[in-house]
């Protein structure tokens, strides 16, 4: 905790009686070795988690409610204690230690301001429970409220500010204490669309230059993508895959993942030639789609062609439905008794009514294969 | 036009009302300010009972017991109510409702079974280990088993009005058990205790029956020191002891009610 955040964009250089950056502090890993916990007799929150988050990383844990994201989350936390298994941050293990004794700072999807102090005497909370000295509590709000601008919003009720505010100031409070991790529960789940996007970005550029390890928690698979080094997806309270979002979104574990990530176009493999592919589409060239037995067509490989024009890994369809985007417009298509799903850019050429015959086409390389 | 009827007339029943409630209470004002020391007509106004208010001892020794039972009990019940609010709120999803039950039984039971009650079991203590001697250490022990429900439904309604989270936020901010209450839960939950306070503190002056069947030869409150010395005829006297109390519960009520307000807020 003797470390001091580093801020090395230079006007909080220049206001930090113009030194220069610091070198960023050390940053944690987490590892955590057969994880369960139970909640009463019949629900199973996780089921045997291994996971290693690398120092410095934006680590995601994604999945639907109920999938033990949070439950893993509260135990990284020391707010849950697993019934069995172990953790370890930094090297040292804390599987019993409790949450107030571990250097690890938390982001509540409520932002669990407190009530009754302001928004500078939020900030100063946790440095006031360490013990730090008045003067350089004072300093170190100063320079995280510097740091994620909060401007004058450290003079106001908690009560005064908005949901954005309240957010801002809850990262604020956690990173004044500058954990070894810090831990972030939906943080961006009650905002708005915009705010939200606007947000994300500020949680990156944070996360980049302080060079902290990040533990974010959503069911968002889009705000995963856009935010993380590495996801895991959780379902059942085990962990499905983890990986960096690209692969994960093209290259899902599993159909649960597949499906999780938004893709519905899951196709059982029944006969396999080579790179040829039976499926209930027909029969579809693949190159290097891996052995499963499950074929993942993602909708933005697709291309329409007007018309019937037969060829390799072309599919004659029709028009089901059309959901018009702007940008671009997805389809509903029906192949034979399947259906596919498409989404199409919008370049500026026809894009095909309801009921136009079509031809789909795919890229061989396009298609990948996994398991149930 | 219909709707202008019916709107009169509730404003006329909400005037009538305060009427029914407020009258009786400014006759003794009225009365207490009395020149003569007739009970039918008001003949000026003088300060003269309350004057003789303050050189009667019967009457100061009264109103120092029914202080010391006030405060004292209140700070006891406060101190006992709140614990049992948080006990009440952090294992409010187990299965406890009998045992809140047995908590709030006092409150609807009739004063005057729970004072005999009282009575019946500081005379067998008394009797058999010589402690429980009847005066205001009894008198005190009753009040505080009457004040402490409301407490610790103050102290737990404030409790449930919070975010969970809060408490686990401020475990996450490296409070250890202790700061975790002297600087998280006390100062949250300050504007319940005051609120609880005054509560209690109202509910004690106000108590009749529960303390004369407690109180000793020493200790009489004010409430009972009227009774007795109604049996001899209402004095103007009396109208000033009741006017002051009136004017000391209103004080302790508003108090009470403008911090419950705040804790809504």
């Amino acid at each position: 905790m003797t470390d001091t955040l580093t801020l090395d964009s230079a006007e909080a250089s220049r206001a930090a009686d113009g030194a220069t950056a610091e070198p960023a502090r050390e940053a944690s890993s987490i590892e955590m070795q057969g994880l369960h916990k139970r909640f009463g007799r019949d629900t199973v929150a996780l089921a045997g988690v291994d996971l290693t988050i690398e120092a410095g990383e934006f680590f995601t844990l994604l999945g639907p409610s109920g999938c033990g994201k949070t439950t893993l989350l509260r135990i990284l936390a020391g707010l849950e204690e697993a019934d069995d298994g172990r953790l370890s941050i930094g090297g040292r293990d804390v599987t019993e230690v409790p949450p107030h004794k571990r250097s690890v700072n938390t982001v509540f999807q409520s932002y669990a301001l407190f009530p009754h102090l302001s928004v500078r005497e939020n900030l100063a909370f946790g440095l006031k429970m360490l013990g730090i000295a008045p003067r350089e509590r004072e300093a170190r709000v100063a320079r995280i409220a510097e740091f994620i601008q909060l401007g004058d919003l450290v003079d106001r009720r908690v009560d005064q500010l908005s949901g954005g505010q309240r957010q801002r100031i809850a990262l604020a409070r956690a990173l004044v204490n500058e954990p070894d991790v810090l831990l972030l529960d939906e943080p961006l789940s009650a905002l708005d669309a915009g705010l939200r996007s606007q947000l994300q970005v500020e949680l990156l550029r944070v996360q980049k230059r302080l060079g902290m390890t990040f533990v974010f928690v959503t069911h968002d698979q889009d705000e995963a993508m856009v935010m993380s080094d590495r996801i895991a997806v959780l379902n059942g309270g085990v962990i499905q895959q983890v990986g960096p979002p690209r692969e994960v979104y093209e290259h899902p574990a599993n159909a649960f993942v597949a499906r999780f990530m938004g893709h519905a176009n899951l196709y059982p493999v029944s006969a396999r030639d080579g790179d040829r592919l039976t499926t209930p589409l027909g029969v579809l060239s693949a190159e290097g789609a891996g052995q499963g037995e499950l074929l993942l067509i993602r909708p933005e490989t697709l291309d329409l062609l007007p018309g019937d024009q037969p060829g390799e890994n072309r599919l004659p369809a029709t028009v089901g439905e059309r959901l018009y985007r702007g940008s671009h417009a997805e389809y509903r298509l029906e192949v034979g008794e399947s259906t596919l799903q498409a989404t199409v850019n919008n370049r500026g050429r026809r894009l095909p009514e309801v009921g136009d015959r079509v031809t789909v086409t795919v890229a061989p390389e396009d298609l990948v294969t996994l398991s149930e | 036009m219909r709707k202008r009827t019916l709107k009169r007339g509730l404003t006329g029943f909400w005037w009538f009302t305060l009427a029914f409630l407020y009258l009786p209470l400014a006759v003794v004002v009225l009365f207490s300010f009395n020149a003569s020391n007739s009970a039918a007509s008001f003949t000026g106004f003088s300060w003269r009972w309350y004057h003789q208010l303050m050189g009667n001892e019967q009457i100061l020794s009264a109103f120092a017991n029914s202080m010391v039972l006030a405060i004292v009990s209140s700070v006891i019940a406060l101190g006992i109510g709140c614990l049992i609010g948080y006990g009440m709120y952090r294992h409010r999803h187990r299965k406890l409702g009998w045992l809140i039950v047995l908590i709030y039984l006092p409150i609807v039971l009739p004063d005057i079974v729970f004072g005999i009650s009282e009575m019946a079991f500081f005379v067998q203590v008394h009797r058999l280990t010589g402690l429980f001697q009847p005066g205001l250490g009894t008198m005190i022990i009753a009040h505080v088993t009457f004040q402490i429900p409301f407490v610790a439904l103050i102290v737990y309604s404030r409790f449930v009005g919070l975010d969970p989270t809060l408490f686990e936020a401020a475990k996450d901010l490296y409070a250890t058990p202790a700061k975790r209450v002297i600087h998280f839960m006390l100062p949250t939950i300050k504007p319940a205790l005051i609120s609880a306070f005054f509560l209690s503190f109202t509910l004690s002056v106000d108590d009749f029956v529960i303390s004369f069947f407690t109180a000793g030869p020493e200790s009489a409150t004010l409430p009972i020191y009227i009774w007795g010395a109604i049996k001899k005829g209402v004095s103007p006297e009396i109208n000033a002891i009741a006017t002051l109390m009136i004017g000391a519960v209103a004080i302790a009520a508003i108090i009470s009610l403008m911090f419950s307000r705040r804790r809504q807020a």
